[in-house]
């Protein structure tokens, strides 16, 4: 098996030093894709919610204030960029930064909020990211111990698969997962889009689709199942 | 064969061992959090799974795991303080007190060992620091200035020394690029740039360190 099975065909290497990008339309479509979404949040401005009064035919608007929404768009921003290093990286070590990068900057999102429920399920889902390091490193850190190196470019390269090297990936997978804040750990999320200021909050949904797609792929690489 | 020859068999087979402390610590760490149900006490006991990521990383022991290490470290840094930052606005904005009830004050105590206590303990562990030297050094001498600031400032007494941190700061970042470049211009000076660069770093990273106990002084003085 070799990087052009699930990525269509190898476009080409951009080595930086020892960190060496691989190019192939699978990667470069979704790494355009959150490039292109990431400049639309960049110019785009805030919804405003309205909410309907209890008892009287009044509504309230729920609006961001400036300064707030500076710091989310900044983050939105950060969170767009990290996603798109995500899709790109042919680093296993790289690829484990941006996913916490994700993490952290989906935490500092929602932080600004005033609404306690919103904040009590940020809080929620800060738990389950922190602990959700311990699977992330330690898997990138099996894998490096299995396989010796990080570089996905050489993994795809090593004739075996030993059960440690499904270990880790099984390790990164969770890792992914609590970090991101899909399935399992859902139910956290969805209560933080209810938080006024939609745009910003999207990116928060985009980038823990891509990066699953894109962690389906490492793992591919790692375990070579055909 | 991954491992090189060199590495000892003794120290290739504490791998595992390794990775089943790391293994046992987190689910300690897990279990601790679903018996616990006050938030404050969940946020620290994560903390502790945080520790096992950092034993399953060491265990690997060559430089490309300290470069998770380092990382991994500063992640958990950030998110206990983001998530702190979220319970703290959390408890304010459900029971609607002021910001400032939840900064420490100053304690009433008179007490002799509180006036020497901080000072033995700062200079002890500056002498320690300054005979590491290098990173590693600095980290322990800053550690000894932010413990003397800040534990005399929550008495709210006031510190008058390392007015001039800053600059040497400065300096000493001057220092450990010019030991930094000696290794090139000039290898026969390489025990010369080797001590610019080591004692560079130390009073850098040790000012750095102290520079975050007088901000917090300025923070309690604006209150």
């Amino acid at each position: 098996m070799d990087l052009a099975t699930i990525g269509g065909q190898l476009l080409g290497t951009i080595p930086l030093g020892d960190i060496v990008l691989y190019l192939t339309p699978f990667n470069l479509f979704m790494f355009g894709g959150t490039l292109a979404f990431t400049t639309l949040i960049a110019i785009s401005r805030t919804e405003t919610q309205v909410e309907a009064e209890f008892g009287t035919l009044k509504d309230k608007e729920v609006k961001v204030n400036l300064e707030e929404f500076k710091i989310r768009r900044f983050l939105a921003i950060v969170c767009g960029l990290a996603t798109a290093g995500a899709m790109i990286t042919g680093d296993l070590f790289n690829f484990t930064l941006f996913v916490t990068l994700i993490g952290i900057v989906n935490i500092g999102i929602v932080s600004a909020v005033r609404q306690v429920d919103v904040l009590n399920a940020a809080f929620q889902y800060g738990l389950i990211a922190m602990m959700a390091s311990l699977p992330l490193f330690g898997g990138a850190a099996v894998l490096l111990a299995s396989t010796g190196t990080l570089s996905l470019l050489e993994i795809v390269k090593l004739p075996y698969v030993t059960s440690m090297m499904t270990f880790g990936s099984l390790l990164l997978l969770m890792g992914i997962i609590g970090e991101t804040g899909v399935a399992p750990f859902y139910a956290t999320k969805a209560e933080m889009f209810r938080t006024p200021g939609s745009p910003f909050i999207l990116i928060i949904h985009l980038s823990s689709l891509l990066v699953i797609v894109r962690a389906i792929e490492v793992l591919l690489i790692i375990n070579k199942p055909f | 064969m991954i491992v090189p020859v060199q590495v000892p068999e003794l120290v290739v087979s504490l791998y595992p061992v390794a990775i089943w402390v790391g293994i046992i610590t987190g689910l300690i760490g897990l279990l601790g959090i679903s018996f616990q149900k006050n938030d404050l006490s969940v946020l620290i006991l994560t903390d502790i799974v945080g520790v096992a990521m950092l034993i399953f990383v060491a265990g690997v022991a060559t430089d490309l795991a300290e470069a998770l290490i380092l990382p991994g470290l500063v992640v958990e840094l950030a998110e206990i303080m983001a998530i702190s930052e979220i319970l703290l606005s959390r408890e304010i904005r459900k029971n609607n007190i002021s910001g400032e009830d939840l900064v420490p004050t100053a304690l009433p105590l008179n007490m002799e060992i509180l006036k020497t206590a901080p000072t033995f303990i700062a200079v002890v562990l500056i002498a320690y620091g300054v005979f590491l030297s290098g990173f590693t050094g600095g980290v322990i001498a800053g550690g000894g200035i932010l413990f003397y600031i800040l534990s005399k400032s929550a008495r709210g007494l006031p510190v008058e020394l390392f007015e001039g941190l800053a600059g040497a700061s400065g300096i000493a970042w001057v220092f450990w690029i010019v030991g930094f470049l000696l290794f090139f211009v000039g290898p026969p000076f390489w025990l010369l740039g080797l001590m610019l660069a080591a004692f560079g770093i130390l009073i850098k990273v040790a000012s750095k360190v102290g520079l975050i106990g007088i901000l917090t002084r300025e923070e309690f003085k604006k209150e």
